[in-house]
């Protein structure tokens, strides 16, 4: 697993394309995305509140808000699957059964080794392609047992990452 | 679009790089706020007024209406807010305007920022399109580097007006224009009570207009064409072309623009559109304009896709999302899943949406799992009537459209699974 970040590092990301109130969604979902445990822990928080103008309690009140933003270290690869009814009409179930089956945890948990956790988020704008799973910013549409199967072996193998 | 150019879309996949100003200029682009100059602003206002444009985020307030109001109110600081938060599933056509022809959307908050003398203009953009943030801050660095944004724009004295992108984090309830603008303000998005109306007061404090990505896109093609023209585009009750977003069962699913007052049938069969299904099986019914749109069934199919043809029949537009479902789905089943969104995404502060999504969810899934009791379906609508009526946003207040509008045709398939 790669290094946590350091300061310079995070005052890099937050300083990189503004840093007022209104640019803390942005600020706070680069973090997370540089962050090796795919998380905001307090100290991040704080350094954030500092350099935006807002309490740690207000970050904390927006890190809570968004469903973007956690609190908690993740698996190094989240599989998020949209499950909004156009999705979830169009083959979703195939999706889970067959995560379930190559990385054998069931939705919500992750797995030993750290690597993969799946979870449902709702629409992300990609019903023509559906269904999807999207990490990070990336989406893969179209999805089949091949597919899937394709994008967790090249995961593992650490050729797409994000 | 059949027999007739695209009107919105004309420029999609022409460009080799949507972000060139140089490319957008030669397709016609930047006329819009040319002609708008040239015009006397009441002009202006009044072709916007005359296109008849509604609300293409899906509320379908008429835009002239709006900028109206705010022109009206005598303040010297207002702000011009583009809402990209486009978050009713099954909706993906902002999208394609914000990837493929950003310019389009640029110049129609430029008009905005012209005729309103604003200083300043966001573009509230939702998380999920992060890689679209990208592609939107080069047209505008672009725009900037031509003089089409920054100071004394195209080389006039005073008007000085720049717009700024701001990330959403996954909040459908963001996609609500107060909660918008709290969430740019640096807060958690959570809607405020209205009135006082955005062009009363709006980000922080100030008379805004807030409108959508398409809505901005139609301006420079009303302002080049004329109000008369773009609205013959459409019908009386609405003008101009829609950008439709095909889904679900459809065959050919994917962003079209129709013509309002296209027969629904076409948009539906033909394979210019959806194309039928891609199941082989017949379409069921038909999910309207996101998840807080109406549901028809195929009776209604003889329809014309326009504001007034669907309202007259109890559907709506809404944001332009058409999800075909065919016939091997259960509307309990879609309805549980449109109800569980909204619990998901309701944000909190109404009691009643809070927890009367969540109830309804629940009581919907008692129906797929056998155990609904006689009384439940009535139970059912009185909740989501409650919630209809004392929650403080359209959120809310539309949670229970889709219900209400299934159970018409819907019915027996509910009374069915009760024991």
């Amino acid at each position: 697993m790669s290094q946590e970040l350091t300061l310079e590092q995070k005052l890099e990301i937050i300083e990189r394309d503004g840093s007022s109130k209104e640019d803390v969604l942005r600020i706070l979902i680069d973090l997370q995305h540089a962050d090796p445990k795919g998380y905001i822990d307090e100290e991040t928080a704080k350094l954030v509140g500092d350099k935006v103008g807002l309490t740690l309690t207000k970050v904390y009140e927006i890190m809570t808000f968004y469903a973007f933003l956690k609190t908690k270290p993740q698996a190094k690869y989240v599989l998020k699957i949209c499950n909004s009814s156009p999705c979830h009409f169009s083959g979703v179930s195939g999706v889970t059964d067959t995560l379930k089956e190559l990385l054998g945890v069931d939705i919500g948990e992750t797995t030993k080794d750290n690597l993969f956790a799946y979870h449902f988020i709702p629409c992300c704008g990609a019903c023509d392609i559906g269904p999807v799973i999207k990490i990070k910013d990336t989406v893969y549409g179209d999805l089949n047992k091949e597919k899937i199967k394709q994008l967790i072996d090249d995961l593992k193998q650490g050729l797409r990452d994000q | 679009m059949k027999n007739s150019e695209p009107v919105l879309l004309k420029r999609v996949g022409k460009m080799t790089d949507p972000a060139s100003v140089e490319e957008y200029v030669k397709l016609g682009g930047f006329e819009g706020i040319k002609k708008a100059i040239s015009m006397d602003k009441e002009e202006i206002l009044a072709e916007i007024d005359t296109a008849h444009v509604r609300g293409r985020g899906g509320a379908a307030y008429p835009m002239g209406r709006k900028w109206i109001h705010l022109y009206e109110m005598d303040h010297d600081t207002k702000y011009i807010v583009c809402n990209a938060d486009e978050g009713e599933p099954g909706t993906f056509k902002d999208k394609v305007l914000l990837d493929r022809d950003p310019l389009s959307v640029i110049e129609g908050m430029l008009i905005a920022g012209y005729l309103f003398r604003s200083k300043q203009g966001y573009i509230y953009i939702r998380g999920e399109y992060r890689t679209i943030h990208k592609v939107f801050k080069k047209a505008l660095e672009q725009a900037k580097a031509a003089g089409y944004l920054g100071k004394n724009i195209m080389g006039i004295e005073g008007f000085n007006y720049d717009i700024n992108i701001v990330s959403g984090s996954g909040a459908y309830v963001c996609g609500e224009n107060s909660a918008l603008l709290n969430s740019i303000e640096g807060k958690v998005g959570r809607p405020r009570v209205k009135p006082p109306h955005l062009a009363e007061v709006g980000l922080y404090g100030k008379p805004t207009l807030v409108n959508n990505v398409e809505s901005y896109a139609c301006v420079p093609v009303i302002l080049t064409e004329g109000g008369q023209t773009f609205l013959n585009y459409g019908t009386p009750d609405g003008g101009g072309t829609k950008l439709i977003s095909i889904s679900g069962h459809a065959k050919n699913r994917g962003v079209y623009e129709v013509k309002l007052g296209t027969k629904l049938k076409d948009i539906l069969y033909s394979e210019e559109f959806g194309g039928g299904t891609s199941t082989g099986k017949e379409i069921k019914f038909v999910h309207f304009g996101g998840q807080s749109g109406p549901i028809g069934y195929l009776e209604d199919c003889d329809l014309e896709y326009s504001y007034e043809g669907l309202w007259n029949n109890g559907l709506a537009v809404g944001s332009g999302a058409i999800v075909v479902m065919d016939e091997s789905v259960s509307i309990v089943e879609y309805l549980k899943s449109v109800m569980e969104f909204f619990a998901h995404e309701s944000c909190g502060k109404c009691t009643p949406c809070r927890i009367g999504t969540t109830r309804a969810a629940e009581l919907l899934k008692d129906f797929t799992t056998g155990r609904a009791k006689k009384g439940d379906l009535e139970r059912l609508e009185k909740m989501l009537q409650h919630i209809t009526f004392l929650s403080a946003c359209g959120l809310g207040q539309s949670a229970a459209v889709a219900f209400q509008s299934a159970l018409k045709h819907g019915r027996e398939e509910f009374e069915s699974l009760i024991k």
